[in-house]
């Protein structure tokens, strides 16, 4: 493993960061996903 | 970790489950995906892969920062990220009160809560940051004090988004308040040369760039990695919008459809008044009231 000074506040900083990515892009996701089911079609005009 | 069908739209109650038209699996895209947003998606991966590989393991420690360098690398691209999410919302929301456009709308309220997840990232990257180099975790610094200014003006503008009012005064009132947040965005981005600032200026945007080499390499894949991720959280979170306020359009003709069907069927015959039946020991009656409320035979309107 790579020796790193503030090892503590770089790991924390990017996991938050990703982490908080993550778990965001995942509940738009699956609004989008409940949505879907809700409209009709011509609603939903990407494909 | 399925979403219960009855969440409404933002800005309005949970829809009834009962909508008898709401139709409930239809061919075409059961999600927000598409192909663009999948290759989007693919790149944005790729790239968040590159940047831990230089950010974190190839690009050299700092003379100054030493290794709390390695945070620059998500923090700068988070507050780019939070910029370019403003003048999205400023924008939408001058094109949606100047033409009513229901896709301004839609792409303001995309433009906030996705400028909002980045604002969360640079105060917290920052933070982070702040404390080897500065000593301390959060101080009323000018940027840091603009930037918490501006977080809190996004909050506000989703929350006033989720009030239950009329869709359309609710669009207004947001719109006017998206209008501050480019505004409040330049007094963030001026702060550092308008007041006296821990913070540092401008590293990269300048004619002569304070870094180079490995660590220039791992701030432009951070940029790239960072607008990737962005452009496909805007697109799937305007889509999402865009569903709601169709969701809300069903949720309306249902309504309409069932008070024109009330409207239209013939009045029935008054019925002679019968005794109330004897209270079944299966089937208890309900109390009624003693007066002015109504009785078995009568529908509440609605």
């Amino acid at each position: 493993m790579i020796a790193m000074t503030h090892a503590g506040y770089v790991a924390a900083g990017w996991l938050a960061t990703f982490g908080l990515i993550g778990g965001y892009a995942l509940s738009v996701l699956r609004r989008g996903r409940t949505l879907s089911r809700q409209v009709p079609p011509e609603e939903r005009r990407w494909s | 970790m399925t979403a219960t069908p009855t969440a409404g739209p933002a800005g309005g109650p949970p829809s009834p489950t009962s909508t008898p038209s709401r139709p409930e699996a239809h061919p075409g895209p059961a999600s927000t995906g598409s192909r663009a947003t999948r290759v989007i998606g693919l790149l944005a991966l790729v790239a968040i892969g590159l940047l831990a590989l230089y950010g974190l393991v190839i690009s050299p420690a700092d003379a100054e920062m030493a290794d709390a360098v390695r945070l620059y690398y998500i923090h700068v691209p988070s507050a780019i990220c939070l910029a370019l999410g403003c003048f999205i919302t400023t924008g939408a929301s001058a094109l949606w009160l100047r033409r009513r456009s229901a896709g301004w709308d839609a792409l303001a309220e995309a433009g906030a809560e996705v400028a909002l997840v980045f604002a969360a990232i640079t105060l917290l990257t920052g933070s982070l940051w702040g404390r080897p180099t500065w000593g301390t975790y959060w101080t009323w610094d000018a940027r840091l004090t603009s930037t918490a200014v501006l977080t809190a003006l996004l909050v506000g503008y989703l929350a006033l988004r989720r009030l239950d009012l009329d869709p359309d005064a609710r669009s207004v009132r947001a719109a006017v308040l998206g209008l501050l947040l480019v505004p409040n965005f330049i007094v963030v981005n001026r702060s550092v040369e308008w007041w006296r600032s821990l913070h540092q200026e401008s590293t990269l945007f300048r004619l002569d760039p304070a870094i180079e080499g490995d660590m220039l390499v791992a701030a432009m894949v951070g940029y790239l990695a960072f607008a990737l991720v962005f452009t496909w959280l805007m697109i799937h979170r305007f889509r999402v919008a865009w569903l709601e306020q169709a969701a809300d359009r069903v949720d309306l003709d249902a309504a309409l459809a069932a008070r024109r069907s009330e409207a239209q069927a013939p009045p029935s015959a008054p019925s002679a008044p019968t005794e109330p039946s004897e209270p079944s020991a299966a089937a208890p009656a309900a109390p009624v009231e003693p007066s002015g409320a109504a009785t078995p035979t009568e529908v509440p309107s609605r």
